[in-house]
């Protein structure tokens, strides 16, 4: 089948882009009319909207959802000391 | 006297308790980015002596935590950029090459992605789910995900990627599309679709 002028191999490369930046007037049409009749690259489009939502998701709140990481015992001294030992030489 | 102020503007002003307020935290912040402990740990010390330097400049509107993440990131930011000068066997080429296997001759799919039922909101605090999305994280490689994580936890533009890592907007637009492939694919055999091969 031909989707019109793009293939799945070129859609999915667009689609990623315009993730990154505003792709020219004819391939953002091209990726739409593609769209409209392609299942497999609209599932792909959506799955990367969904890690880009989650990915924003942890990023926004490293504190909750990976409060089991704790700075190591040993780190946590090391600084301690390596603080003290800047603030002694001011 | 000190007593008259805040108490965030206590915390900031005393060094010697940042560590206890802020240290777990920074390090949260530097492993989800740099994935490495020992690399993180030096980021958040580096962060922390770079903060006593600039202790003036800091103003008590924003909170010293916010402040001292602020710096942690220049810091992971600095460290992306050291490690970008070393060489590594990934580059644009390997990137294309990767992404070759996934279609035919013609440009169609070779593995069908598969449907996913999932809401973002409802995944993203489930620990397996985390646990395997930061699995396939750390098998990209470095470069890629340095550029992926900029991008996507940090926000920054391509043009800001570009000028960190040195490399052309093309190719970094490359390197994002095999990371996301990457990340796709591996989800979806790893989470999705546990039971096919």
């Amino acid at each position: 089948m031909n989707h019109w002028i793009f293939n799945c191999k070129a859609v999915t490369r667009m689609v990623s882009e315009s993730m990154d930046r505003k792709l020219p007037f004819y391939q953002r049409m091209g990726i739409r009319m593609h769209l409209l009749m392609c299942k497999l690259c609209s599932r792909y489009r959506r799955q990367l909207l969904f890690l880009r939502e989650t990915i924003r998701l942890q990023a926004a709140s490293s504190e909750d959802i990976e409060s089991a990481i704790v700075l190591p015992p040993g780190a946590r001294e090391r600084i301690k000391r390596s603080i003290r030992n800047a603030l002694n030489l001011k | 006297m000190n007593q008259e102020n805040s108490s965030t503007e206590n915390t900031a002003l005393n060094p010697e308790t940042w560590v206890d307020h802020y240290g777990d935290y920074l390090y949260c912040f530097a492993i989800s980015r740099v994935r490495d402990p020992s690399v993180a740990e030096d980021l958040v010390q580096e962060t922390f002596l770079a903060a006593l330097n600039s202790i003036k400049s800091f103003a008590s509107r924003s909170s010293p935590k916010t402040w001292l993440t602020g710096i942690l990131k220049h810091k992971i930011v600095d460290y992306f950029r050291r490690k970008s000068r070393e060489p590594t066997g990934d580059d644009v080429e390997t990137a294309m090459k990767a992404l070759e296997a996934l279609f035919d001759e013609k440009g169609r799919w070779n593995i069908k992605p598969a449907e996913w039922t999932a809401d973002p909101e409802k995944l993203y605090g489930q620990k397996e789910f985390m646990d395997v999305l930061n699995r396939c994280l750390s098998e990209l490689s470095s470069r890629l995900a340095h550029i992926f994580i900029l991008r996507e936890m940090d926000g920054l533009k391509t043009d800001e990627i570009c000028k960190v890592l040195s490399i052309t907007a093309t190719n970094c637009w490359v390197m994002l599309y095999r990371a996301r492939m990457y990340l796709r694919q591996c989800l979806e055999s790893n989470w999705f679709k546990p039971d096919s091969s």
